[in-house]
């Protein structure tokens, strides 16, 4: 492990072995205090950014950030002495009455509380004890603790989750029951809701190894990859157009499925990274390997005339930098653009060292060629074909036109220097063999270009990675563009974490890049685990271990526990990161299956549920609010892979989008009832149904959605022409389907919706609506009508149009429960 | 629809903010972000109308709400506010190189940079006598109720990036734009309307794209987002119950679905449904107050006339009166754009057509407030995201290409001294060089009127306290202020 290659590894482990004593989320008056948990993340809040790692914003030449700072002799005295606060400056600052000597200062806006100030005295009164910051620290095994229920845990995950609660005082939730089991595995694991059978299987299934048979089943579905890409896209920032001014189209829906398809395939996670950041320069890169190198070509760019080329070089290589940061470091190295990290240890030279890895990827051709067309021309981009046959036949016949075009050209008369503009040669007289065998060329031409556009309709292109001469990269004078007299800088990764391979003079590759991330000897691959580890954890309890999934600087939060995290990201790195073995440990895992319904103690004792005494219940990512919908309703087409979908959107929502101006035509077959992760992803307007459910616009990283709970979303599910064609298509299943009673098309309808049958009072409440809702339609036919046409599904005309239109009424409401769209 | 009493009660008891001893902005979002992220568990619940950060405003409000006028492409100063006789003289001219080597230009990159004269007349205007150009006749007759800054300067040169800096203090994606902020600070008046609305009209040259991230919330809970009201079709999107469905139903289905959702919640105990009860409840609200609202035909003939709307055309003229009616129903932040402003070329041409569409609405919507007595409380502010070079440029006719070190823009009403000009640039309208005032010059001084100290406005994120006005300082530009 080279994290620390100054020999910092045995301080680090001392550290991760002093946290193993502390389990309170902080300390109490009577706690031993914790460096890392209670005192750095009070000296980075308040103190590090006059007194921290920028060397050029730093006051009074005091740097808190590390020991041998903190404790300098600054001229007769010192910020800290340790064990002794009387004689420590910063104790005497941070409890003075004089406003003119008090810190942080009065106009910073920063003030401590008393309980800040205690335990900053407190911990320089113990020893000023410090440690390195905990992200940077590699992780180590640590042995599961002893707990005093030995049944409940399940395995070693258990024994942490339950050993941690048991030191708080508190018990573990009961097992949910096996209806909210199977809908949670099955939302979790494929985006889609259990159908009704399956859930009767599960149900009934009292054999011990059910639960697993479930498990395997999922993670074998090709869904499980579609779910998985649904957050993967969000980090990478996916999507459909280049993001600024005209925000056009572009090539790239072939990386989406190659997402998926690693996940489905269970990719190693090093190979997944490998082949996204370096796939071109593997040896004899295949096809998927080219593909997924469209990675490095995912950030927004600019087609405005009177773009200025520096300009935006300097925006893309920023961007790149941001983001590969912040999807395997967990790290906003994105701050140090302009000065060096206010927090964390980044240098401005660690920013532009590092984005010195892309400086080879070619992507200059759209400062050339046309702006403005629709799709953007953002080459280089290959053709993808879903079979190799047709892929060497469009390159037969691309071949052919340009060689009939050749052979056309040679041998029509050469156009004069002087030729007027609308100048044509001369025809050559009838009969003459040039002239039959230039025939013979235009129509052998027309029939080649037919059959090469015929094959680029069935292939899609897309934008890959080529590498090209590394453009220089220089440090860039507070991130200003113009002026280029900053240092020259070669690939490097950030300084302080170590470097890349020995001292020779060949340049660092972005494949270099690649491996350093996620080897554990020769680079940060224990940082790396623990990231997506952490990530893991957020996706499977709704909560991280360490609470910032996309800052583990000193920012962010420390992990809650963090030897249950350092165990998750060893476990993933040697099972050779095996991500669906990471995922099934920790869905097979007794914390997993708890209940998500809590007592107020216990609410209130842990709000974000960071011990992990229950399990977490939030609303559904956008997609799955509309896939879950389209699956109730039976129109859901569950076709895995291929190009973006266009389901209904208001009409005009795209009249503010110019260069070219853009109508938006829904897809009228089979698309328009896809999943949610292939709709067609507009940066500058998102659906408004995705946006409406906090999906991203992806113009930047985001490792963590908000989940929120607006009018606008609320409007959203009530009237969007998909869920009430949804609604409308799940009345024609409950009048068909379910049986010729109000009371057994309601227990279907729920069994459907939220795999449970109503109550009393739930079908009681449907039943009053049902009947005024007839009654009404069945007086006015023509409202009827109107409601149960809507959307492209066929109307059917076997069936009574009122009572489809009650039912319709009667779907909409369940498709709007709170029940319906969570996740519990 | 009502929902019940009890829970009425109950969601209104709660502040929105919980019960953590809140001081600033950065701690109340620290929790209220984590909240909205984290699976919402606590026992807090969102009101329909939220009441802004506790302790703001930090000191009492001039303005109590902003109707911010976008000219959207970048209007000319040189042919608006800023008369420059010494530029007329050079026209033709080369420029000098003194003024133009090493900065950033857009489009007349590599290209031969020659003065172009003012294309216009100017006259002098009000009692102390403002410049003012031919093309803007309506607003000379406000002269004396308008603030001109003849000093702005800004950071980024194309328009998408400009736009973006104007709106959210950086070029960077992912910020609240300064509707969001001031909403997330202050908090709404209106229960029945969202406090941040965008209204959109075209007209002039090939307009520019306009990004919704322009009224994006950014890192700011999505409840602050700016809702853009449309002229034709669903005036929010899905706002109308869906065809075959009356306004009657739809408060039946409402009702249903709010009360299978209370019983559900009596065994599952979960805030989030209360919280979505809340949201049911403003939805259902918006489908009547909204298309109430965007309905004008009502207005009298007289005031129609003096805008110069007509009801659904979705023209400037139609979004000024509409922003007024914003302003009356308690809506925070009220944000126009018109596009055409983009004359690289056919400059005189162009002005003519968007000074014709929006010289006189702007009159009548000053005129309008001040009747009322809201002039006095609403902050109106007129300006594009930059300026327009000294330098020719002939794309299709006489123009001017994007500038960025020099440019006007004007501010109006709540707390601002009407009848001055601040601030002026050099003698080719080059380089702002007296009392400059950089964009966040101008979002400080926007926030200071509002009753809130910039400096004192900040939300952690990514590790950062990241405020509106940035990280460079930042100033509150007393001179104009009433």
């Amino acid at each position: 492990m080279v994290l620390f290659p100054r020999g910092r590894v045995a301080i680090a482990f001392a550290v991760i072995l002093g946290l193993t004593s502390h389990v309170l989320p902080e300390a109490g008056a009577s706690d031993a205090i914790d460096f890392n948990r209670d005192i750095r993340p009070i000296l980075s809040e308040n103190c590090f950014y006059c007194h921290g790692p920028d060397a050029n914003h730093r006051e009074a030449d005091l740097r808190l950030d590390q020991f041998a700072g903190a404790t300098a002799d600054l001229g007769g005295y010192q910020a800290i002495v340790p064990g002794d606060p009387a004689k420590s400056e910063l104790v005497a600052r941070i409890m003075t009455d004089d406003d003119d000597l008090l810190m942080p200062p009065v106009d910073s806006g920063k003030k401590l509380t008393k309980r800040q100030v205690d335990l900053l005295r407190r911990w320089v009164a113990d020893g000023a004890k410090w440690s390195e910051p905990w992200a940077y620290v590699t992780p180590k095994r640590h042995p599961s603790p002893r707990t005093r229920d030995s049944r409940w845990p399940r395995n070693w995950v258990d024994r942490f989750v339950l050993g941690r609660l048991e030191k708080e005082g508190l018990s573990p939730s009961p097992e949910a029951d096996r209806v909210t089991l199977i809908r949670r595995l099955t939302f979790d694991l494929t985006g889609l809701p259990p159908k009704p059978e399956e859930v009767d299987d599960f149900v009934n299934d009292r054999d011990p190894g059910a639960y697993e048979r479930l498990v395997d089943r999922l993670l074998a579905s090709p869904h499980f990859g579609e779910r998985m890409a649904i957050y993967w896209l969000d980090l990478v920032r996916f999507a459909d157009t280049v993001g600024y001014h005209g925000d056009q189209d572009h090539a790239i829906t072939p990386y989406r499925d190659y997402v998926i398809e690693a996940f489905n395939a269970n990719m190693p996670f090093d190979q997944f990274t490998r082949e996204q950041l370096a796939g071109d320069l593997l040896p004899n890169p295949t096809l998927a390997q080219r593909v997924a190198t469209g990675y490095n070509r995912l950030l927004q760019t600019t087609h405005e005339g009177g773009l200025q080329p520096k300009e935006y070089r300097a925006i893309y290589a920023a961007d790149r930098v941001r983001n590969v940061s912040g999807v395997w470091l967990g790290a906003t190295v994105g701050c140090a653009q302009c000065h060096d990290h206010k927090y964390d240890p980044y240098t401005m030279k660690d920013f532009y060292a590092l984005s010195a890895f892309f400086a080879d990827v070619n992507d200059e051709a759209h400062f050339r060629n046309g702006t403005n067309t629709l799709p953007a021309r953002r080459d280089p981009e290959i053709w993808v074909f879903e079979d190799d046959e047709n892929r060497a036949k469009l390159q037969h016949w691309e071949g052919k036109v340009k060689s009939l075009e050749a052979e056309f050209k040679r041998l029509t008369p050469p156009k004069p220097k002087n030729a007027p503009k609308n100048w044509k040669p001369e025809p050559l007289p009838a009969g003459s063999p040039t002239r039959a065998k230039l025939e013979t060329i235009k129509g052998k031409l027309k029939t080649a270009k037919r059959v090469r556009d015929d094959l680029m309709k069935i292939g899609r292109r897309t934008m890959v990675t080529v590498a090209t001469e590394p453009r220089t990269t220089r440090i860039l004078p507070r991130g200003n563009w113009l002026d280029e007299t900053g240092e020259v800088v070669l690939p490097a990764v950030p300084e302080f974490m170590g470097k890349i391979g020995d001292d020779s003079s060949s340049r660092a590759s972005r494949l270099d890049l690649a491996y350093w991330l996620m080897s554990p000897e020769e680079g940060v691959g224990g940082l790396t685990a623990r990231v997506f580890a952490n990530r893991f954890w957020y996706l499977f309890f709704g909560t991280g271990i360490a609470k910032v999934l996309d800052d583990f600087g000193g920012q962010g939060e420390p992990p809650v526990q963090p030897e249950l995290l350092d165990n998750l990201a060893i476990e993933f790195l040697e099972s050779g990161w095996d991500v669906k073995r990471l995922v099934k440990l920790l869905v097979m895992s007794q914390a997993y299956r708890q209940g998500s319904v809590a007592p107020e103690s216990l609410r209130s004792k842990d709000p974000y549920n960071q011990l992990v005494g229950r399990q977490s219940r939030y609303r559904l990512p956008a997609e799955m609010v509309r896939d879950n919908a389209l699956a109730i309703s039976g129109l859901l087409v569950d076709q895995v892979g291929g190009s973006s979908a266009k389901p209904y959107q208001p009409a005009g929502y795209y009249r503010h989008l110019n260069f070219p101006t853009r109508t938006y035509s829904h897809h009228s077959d089979q698309r328009q009832w896809r999943r949610g992760l292939y709709i067609h992803w507009q940066r500058q307007f998102l659906h408004p149904m995705l946006k409406a459910f906090d999906a991203p616009s992806r113009e930047e990283c985001t490792a963590q959605r908000p989940r929120s709970n607006t009018p606008v979303a609320a409007l959203t599910l009530l009237n969007d022409p998909t869920f009430v064609e949804a609604s409308r298509a799940f009345a024609e299943r409950i009048v068909r389907e379910g049986g010729s009673t109000p009371e057994s098309r309601l227990d279907f309808a729920f069994r459907h919706a939220v795999s449970r049958s109503p109550d009393e009072y739930e079908a009681a409440t449907l039943t009053r609506l049902l009947e005024t809702s007839r009654k009404l339609y069945q007086d006015e036919p023509k409202d009827a009508a109107e409601l149960v046409a809507t959307g492209l599904t066929p109307v059917p005309n076997d069936l009574d149009q009122a009572d489809l239109a009650a039912w319709t009424m009667v779907a909409r409401a369940i498709l709007n429960l709170s029940e319906t769209i969570t996740r519990n | 629809m009502t929902i019940p009493n009890e829970l009425a009660a109950r969601l209104m008891r709660r502040a929105f903010l919980g019960q953590a001893g809140v001081g600033f902005g950065s701690i109340a979002l620290g929790s209220m972000l984590a909240r909205d992220l984290a699976a919402k568990e606590s026992s807090e619940a969102i009101t329909a109308k939220y009441e802004g950060l506790r302790g703001f405003p930090h000191h009492a409000p001039k303005a109590k709400r902003v109707i911010f006028l976008s000219m959207s492409g970048g209007p000319s100063h040189l042919e608006t506010f800023d008369y420059k006789p010494t530029l007329e003289k050079m026209s033709g001219e080369p420029m000098p190189a003194s003024y133009t080597e090493g900065q950033p230009i857009a489009q007349l990159q590599g290209k031969e940079l020659r003065c172009q004269g003012p294309m216009t007349k100017f006259g002098r205007y009000g009692e102390n006598g403002q410049y003012i150009s031919d093309f803007l006749p309506w607003t000379a007759k406000i002269a004396d109720d308008i603030c001109i800054v003849r000093s702005m300067v800004t950071e980024q040169i194309n328009h998408d990036p400009a736009n973006t800096f104007m709106n959210t203090g950086t070029a960077i994606s992912g910020r609240p734009s300064m509707g969001s902020w001031i909403n997330y600070g202050l908090g709404s008046e209106s229960e029945n309307l969202p406090g941040f609305v965008v209204l959109t009209s075209t007209g002039g040259r090939n307009p520019q794209p306009i990004a919704s991230r322009q009224w994006s919330a950014g890192f700011l809970p999505s409840r602050f987002q700016g809702v853009e009201f449309n002229a034709t079709g669903d005036p929010v999107h899905y706002v109308r119950p869906p065809k075959g469905v009356t306004l009657d139903q739809q408060r039946q289905l409402v009702s249903a679905i709010q009360q299978l959702n209370a019983h559900r919640n009596e065994l599952v105990r979960n805030p989030e449904i209360d919280t979505r009860t809340a949201a049911y409840e403003m939805a259902f609200r918006m489908q009547s107050s909204v298309p109430e609202l965007m309905d004008i035909s009502e207005e009298p003939a007289e005031t129609l006339d003096m805008y110069g709307a007509k009801p659904g055309d979705g023209s400037f003229a139609s979004n000024c009166l509409l922003a007024r009616r914003l302003a009356e129903r308690g809506v925070r932040f009220i944000h126009l754009y018109h596009r055409g402003w983009d004359h690289h070329g056919g400059l005189v041409r162009y002005m003519g057509v968007c000074c014709k569409l929006t010289d006189q609405p702007v009159w009548a919507l000053i005129t309008d407030l001040k009747q009322r007595g809201m002039l006095d409380d609403t902050l109106v502010v007129w300006g594009g995201e930059f300026g327009r070079t000294p330098m020719y440029q002939g794309k299709g006719g006489v123009g001017r290409d994007h500038h960025i070190k020099g440019f006007s823009m004007w501010l109006a009403g709540g707390g601002v001294q009407g009848g001055i000009t601040h601030g002026a640039t050099d003698e080719l309208g080059y380089n702002s060089v007296d009392k400059i005032v950089h964009v966040r010059d101008l979002h400080a001084t926007m926030l200071h009127l509002l009753g809130i100290d910039h400096s004192r406005f900040h939300v952690k994120f990514q590790g950062l306290d990241s405020k509106l006005t940035g990280v460079e300082e930042a100033h509150v530009v007393k001179e104009i202020l009433a």
